[in-house]
């Protein structure tokens, strides 16, 4: 046996929980396997060669498998968004709490639970769910996520299924007094004509140290539509790993939002694949990062049939230390005529101790497309920060307000509106209390 | 109210500025006309603090400050407005939220309380409503896709809801029709009184029609080669410059 250096991770092998699946344990050995053969992740293999996994490894995590039953439904009231009616789903280190959710009535053909819940009143339901947008060669905190695979979100919507509420998934973390990592696992499959809103919020309760690395399936049939909006708040100390897997229907559309705020480093992989023509994938993202923090992005958009559409346009405000890694592709196979592609990454760099790696790429197979990709890093227009000025407000608020603006364009992406606001405020926040050079 | 003496400004290593004197009282307007390339804007950018010029020599004083030493949000405090030639779009932040932060940063600095939003709305309404202007103007980014007329008008509105005890025209009215010339000019009107003057920088007579000046300074080279009342304006309508130029070769 090697070692990949998160073997800690692993835990003892064995069923989680007190659920056992021969399908699941088969999954769970094959990722554990994979796990131990494929060593540490270097700066030589490409998905690494802007970040390194020494800090992570450095924290000796090992896995969240006490569950957190003390908390009372009176401590996440601040976590709420007032205003905010949705199907809630609250998981604490990874586990999900029926005492703190509240999922409220269901329409017909809607399940929406934790994974363990649905597992036991129907253990066949995730067998082909589980892995199914991830595949099985998966990549090293993928697998990590599969080998512990435990609990996490499941939405299931049948055919022409509607949610008019969106589900928001509240997961919290607490720190214990050994640092763990939970692993949660979500499943959302929309099957045809099937839609939904997906809000996802990752906080922290205090400023502890810990580490999330969650995988999020999700899989839309024919003309479904998922709404998914994920904002990553985490404890400055924490380190939050995530991989969204994407497999998109004949005629569906997802509109992504993704908003990286918190955490100390934070990776997330974003892989789209379209499994019929005419889908359309749409993904805003905002990240922030200062002092010692890095935000570290890698999208993977794969065309490989014609007539699909895809968005994908990221915005950073990067200030004292902070790193950003925005390494994009877009891949058109040779029969995926009539693509619509279109990558942007842009940049506000607010001091010269900032950094940021952009490397976005287009491989382009086919002759009838429409592809573009744009890279920008840049400053504060000396221009705009004079023009605020001369009206009597100060440098450090005019700075602070031109962030905003910067940012506007994805927070507006933001829905409802009481969710845009409390993201908007957590934004403002976070420029108000950061010197923005 | 404002006095410049002996004033130069390079920039780069090109002096811009040779030397301009003016003494501006309270409630006067003060046309300054010139050439292009004469050192107007430029003139204009100094007193309003914006950064790449660099002032060799001469001192500022306005309601009894140097006005040089300051940083140009203490100035907007002071009272001083520059309307600017070219004005700024900015992306994302919103005309009315920009508003109102630069309203109450000023009533901050004046010791004055800040306004809420049910106020601050009204007062806007009432300004608009003078200035002849559209609400919609308000909910979009600060000049963010307007044409040049909308941007000339989003200043003047500022200028109106500001307040200032001296405010700068710089080139409002270049590439403007008559009717938002004749915006441009009711805004300034309604803006005067025996506490507020303005500087109205012009390359062309035409504003002087409905906004009638105190003053006419004439800048050429870096240097006001001429003042008089406001028939001195027409007196270059018809001649052009090279007029005065060349009378002040022959002198």
């Amino acid at each position: 046996m090697s070692d990949s250096g998160f073997n800690l991770w692993l835990g003892a092998p064995g069923p989680q929980g007190d659920t056992r699946l021969d399908w699941l344990e088969t999954k769970r050995e094959a990722a554990r396997a994979r796990v131990l053969d494929g060593g540490i992740p270097t700066s030589k293999q490409e998905a690494w060669r802007y970040t390194s996994v020494k800090r992570l490894l450095e924290q000796g995590f090992v896995p969240a498998d006490e569950p957190i039953t003390a908390l009372q439904p009176e401590d996440i009231e601040d976590v709420l968004i007032p205003g905010l009616e949705a199907h809630r789903v609250v998981l604490v280190n990874g586990r999900y709490l029926p005492g703190l959710s509240a999922l409220g009535e269901l329409p017909p053909g809607v399940r929406i639970g934790g994974l363990q819940q649905i597992l036991k009143s129907d253990p066949d339901a995730l067998r082909d769910r589980v892995n199914g947008v991830a595949g099985e060669e998966q990549p090293l905190f993928a697998a990590l996520n599969t080998a512990g695979l435990d609990d996490g979100l499941v939405i299931l919507l049948g055919r022409g299924a509607a949610l008019t509420r969106p589900v928001e998934l509240i997961h919290l973390s607490v720190g214990m007094d050994e640092p763990r990592v939970a692993q949660p696992r979500h499943i959302v499959a929309i099957e045809d004509g099937a839609q939904a809103t997906l809000i996802e919020r990752y906080l922290s309760l205090g400023q502890s140290l810990y580490c999330t690395n969650s995988v999020l399936e999700v899989s839309l049939g024919r003309d479904a539509v998922l709404r998914h909006q994920r904002v990553q708040d985490e404890s400055p100390n924490a380190f939050h790993i995530t991989g969204l897997y994407l497999s998109l229907g004949q005629g569906s559309r997802y509109r992504g939002v993704n908003v990286g705020l918190g955490a100390a480093w934070a990776r997330t992989d974003i892989q789209v694949r379209f499994a019929g023509e005419h889908a359309e994938c749409d993904l805003q993202g905002l990240y922030l990062a200062g002092d010692q923090q890095l935000m570290d992005y890698h999208l993977d958009v794969d065309h490989r049939l014609p007539h699909c559409t895809s968005r994908e346009n990221f915005k950073g405000i990067l200030y004292g230390k902070g790193r950003a890694v925005f390494d994009g592709r877009v891949y058109v196979a040779k029969d995926a005529q009539k693509t619509d592609a279109a990558m942007s990454n842009r940049n506000l760099l607010l001091s010269e101790g900032a950094e940021v790696d952009a490397k976005p790429q287009l491989e382009i197979n086919a002759d009838d497309v429409k592809c573009s990709h744009g890279t920008t890093v840049g400053q504060i227009e000396p221009e705009m920060l004079f023009y605020l000025r001369s009206r009597g407000i100060t440098a450090a608020v005019a700075r602070r307000m031109l962030c905003l603006g910067f940012a506007g364009e994805i927070l507006d992406c933001l829905e409802p509106q009481p969710l845009r606001e409390r993201v908007a405020e957590q934004v403002g926040h976070r420029l108000e209390h950061s010197p923005l050079t | 109210m404002l006095s410049v003496k002996g004033l130069k400004a390079n920039v780069g290593d090109k002096e811009i500025l040779k030397g301009v004197d003016l003494e501006i009282g309270s409630g006067e307007v003060h046309a300054i006309m010139g050439p292009n390339g004469s050192g107007k804007s430029t003139f204009a950018h100094v007193l309003s603090g914006r950064e790449g010029y660099e002032v060799t020599a001469g001192a500022v004083r306005f309601e009894g400050r140097d006005l040089l030493e300051l940083e140009p949000e203490e100035r907007a405090h002071l009272g001083l407005f520059l309307a600017f030639q070219y004005p700024v779009e900015l992306p994302g932040v919103n005309n009315t939220y920009f508003l109102k932060a630069a309203l109450n940063a000023i009533r901050k600095a004046r010791g004055e309380p800040e306004l809420d939003a049910v106020s601050f709305l009204r007062l806007m309404k009432e300004k608009l409503k003078v200035l002849h202007l559209d609400d919609s103007l308000l909910k979009r980014p600060v000049n963010f896709g307007f044409s040049g007329g909308e941007k000339k008008r989003n200043e003047i509105f500022q200028m109106a809801l500001l307040e200032p005890k001296l405010a700068i025209l710089d080139e409002t009215d270049s590439g403007l029709d008559i009717d938002a010339l004749r915006i441009v000019a009711d805004g300034v009107n309604a803006l005067r009184s025996p506490e507020r003057s303005v500087i109205l920088v012009t390359h062309y007579q035409r504003l002087l029609d409905y906004v009638q000046p105190d003053y006419v300074h004439v800048l050429a080279h870096g240097r006001i080669i001429r003042s008089g009342g406001k028939d001195l304006a027409l007196e270059l309508e018809e001649k052009g410059y090279g007029w005065i130029a060349g009378e002040e070769a022959a002198a």
